[in-house]
């Protein structure tokens, strides 16, 4: 077995572990930050093939989103000082954050030990780098490219009718 | 392709329109003017006139079945703005952005029933569901329309999940989203994938045609949702659903229909059973046709079942006469007072030609001879004795469309056969071009009742 492969099954174990805690934990705060490692488990699976864009844009995107679901999360359940101690929820955010990003150097580092076998799972393996990515999305992928704008535009429009004052 | 284009390019217009538009009635008919446009879209297609000629790489796939099937639904949306659109803009105060999701809806239409790669058809479907989850919710004041899009939201969430997973498992089965690389399955080793992947697919379409199991969200919708919505998401949008399924299963899997039929036809009976039983129940007119809607469903899902041409001749049919008796019934809907079957009563005495049209629609849903339904119903009924082996299935579908005539029928006999009351009839007297669209819908339904190879006639020659 060697170093990516070790590394395979370290994230996949951590995805799914991370991904059941997220699912049966009780306290919605405890649910968002185990999805928060969820994500960056798959980033760090996204490294592995070499798509290094990917694994940003996941971190930016997801862990982005999700920050701003966890505030939701908080001022529709109303947690206050008793439920949740506050300086207990930001030691647990800057830990969570900090351990996956050590997690996903440790991930990039390692993955330099060992060349050829993740190479060989996406053929050339440069599969995820922006350029080839931007070819791809822009050549072979252009109609569902641009026609999820449609989809993204109706969600806009939606968003302004439903969320309007009055009728 | 056209239709794909001209929707999305008119959803943008409607919606920028709602700027410049001061009366509300103005939305109504820039909406009209784009129906127009696109069923000359649509027509241009048919005859293989489009503005973009490619196929992007095999992501998309032009037959005649799917030109066809897009023309009868662009027809179908002229009649729905014709008669419902007036509707549509007492529903809030955006009338130019719920006529834009519309379009946008169209658009996703367009995208499902020309998918050749699971992406497309994952990116129709959403389109097709998003705008629908706000529509449904758009009569803001009314605690019923709030929970039907909550309720279809997260359900619908929950199956786009379920149809990522499956597209997820034939990917990894098969290295491909293309549709035709289905055909040659992967190695043996990943069969198992293959299948999973499959039946998750299966799971999220029933879950969007409403087939039983997955209905539950179908009634509530259908009877929370804004009149004039429900008929779009009962006719149109139902119907391209359908399609998608069908063209899924019949260009994608059609190695694995022995392993699908088994599963489809066992969906098909207990949708035809628990819709059809569960119709009977309903007091209002409303949720008895959400419910004969699901029945329907039991018959459409029969051309996934067989996914040989008969059905999809049989499908095509179905598309036409179902939306446009739909469409009929909800537009008379609409201007009733009250919902429950007593307001029906003696339609006929104070307004025999709206009751007339609305028999015919009745009738046509029921499959009564020499309207468009009997020959739909025949066709796909048909399409299944071809298959051969599912007799019971056949003799099921017989007995359960003669049991859907009670609920039909008694929509006919309160109009003809019951005096009048205070809360029955219509709320305000209707106008002519209403009554032109309702004549219309008819004629075309007992035209295709009496003719339905002229409107196949086309297909027949391509297969």
């Amino acid at each position: 077995m060697n170093i990516s492969e070790i590394l395979f099954w370290f994230l996949s174990a951590l995805a799914i572990g991370s991904a059941l805690m997220m699912i049966s934990s009780k306290n919605p705060v405890y649910s968002v930050l185990w999805l928060i490692i969820v994500f960056f488990a798959i980033s760090g699976h996204y490294i592995l093939l070499n798509a290094q864009f990917l694994a940003i844009v996941n971190i930016i995107v997801y862990a982005g989103a999700i920050m701003v679901l966890f505030l939701f999360v908080i001022m529709l359940m109303n947690l206050n000082a008793e439920t949740e101690p506050r300086k207990n929820r930001w030691l647990k955010w800057a830990g969570t954050i900090a351990g996956g990003s050590l997690l996903l150097v440790l991930v990039a580092a390692l993955r330099q030990v060992e060349q050829s076998g993740a190479d060989k799972a996406v053929g050339e393996g440069n599969a995820g780098l922006i350029q080839n990515l931007g070819m791809v999305l822009f050549k072979d992928y252009v109609l569902p490219f641009e026609i999820s704008s449609i989809l993204f535009l109706s969600a806009m429009v939606g968003a302004v009718v439903i969320g309007k004052k009055g009728d | 392709m056209n239709l794909i284009l001209l929707a999305a390019v008119w959803g943008i217009v409607m919606m920028l329109s709602g700027l410049f538009i001061k009366k509300k009635e103005n939305a109504v008919q820039l909406a009209f003017l784009g129906s127009l446009i696109l069923a000359g879209g649509c027509f241009a297609d048919l005859h293989e006139y489009a503005f973009i000629h490619s196929d992007f790489k095999g992501l998309l796939a032009y037959d005649k079945f799917s030109h066809l099937f897009l023309f009868i639904i662009s027809i179908a949306l002229i009649l729905y703005i014709w008669l419902t659109g007036k509707e549509v803009v007492k529903v809030g105060n955006h009338p130019s952005e719920y006529f834009a999701l519309l379009f946008f809806v169209m658009s996703g239409a367009g995208l499902v029933t020309l998918f050749n790669n699971l992406l497309i058809l994952f990116l129709g479907i959403e389109i097709l569901s998003i705008p629908l989850f706000i529509l449904t919710g758009s009569d803001k004041r009314n605690l019923k329309s709030n929970e039907a899009a909550l309720k279809y939201f997260l359900m619908g969430a929950f199956s786009t999940g379920i149809l990522l997973l499956g597209i997820a498992f034939i990917y990894g089965a098969t290295g491909s989203f293309q549709l035709v690389n289905y055909m040659m399955q992967g190695t043996e080793a990943a069969a198992i994938y293959h299948h999973i992947g499959l039946a998750l697919i299966l799971i999220a379409l029933s879950f969007k045609v409403s087939a039983v199991p997955f209905h539950f969200w179908t009634p509530d919708v259908y009877d929370g949702a804004p009149t004039p919505f429900t008929s779009f998401m009962a006719s149109i949008v139902k119907l391209a659903a359908f399609v998608g399924f069908a063209q899924l299963i019949l260009n994608g899997f059609s190695s694995d229909s022995a392993r699908i039929q088994s599963v489809v036809a066992l969906l098909i009976a207990a949708t035809l059973i628990i819709g059809n039983v569960a119709a009977v129940y309903q007091q209002s007119v409303k949720r008895m046709l959400a419910y004969s809607s699901i029945a329907q469903a039991g018959f459409m899902l029969m051309a996934v079942f067989a996914s040989n041409d008969m059905a999809r001749q049989g499908l095509l049919l179905y598309a036409a006469v179902y939306c446009l008796a739909n469409i009929g019934i909800f537009a008379v809907l609409t201007k009733m007072k009250d919902y429950t079957y007593e307001g029906f009563n003696g339609l006929a005495a104070k307004n025999p030609f709206i009751a007339f049209c609305l028999t015919v629609f009745l009738m046509s849903l029921a499959g009564i001879p020499l309207t468009g339904g009997f020959f739909a119903k025949y066709f796909l009924l048909a399409a299944v004795v071809k298959v051969g082996g599912y007799l019971w299935l056949v003799i099921t579908a017989v007995v359960f469309a003669a049991i859907s005539v009670y609920y039909y029928f008694k929509v006919i006999q309160a109009m003809y056969f019951k005096p009048a009351s205070d809360n029955s009839g219509l709320i305000t007297a209707v106008g002519s071009s209403f009554k032109v669209g309702l004549l219309l819908a008819a004629l075309l339904i007992l035209l295709l009742g009496i003719f339905p190879y002229q409107l196949l006639l086309d297909v027949l020659t391509v297969y």
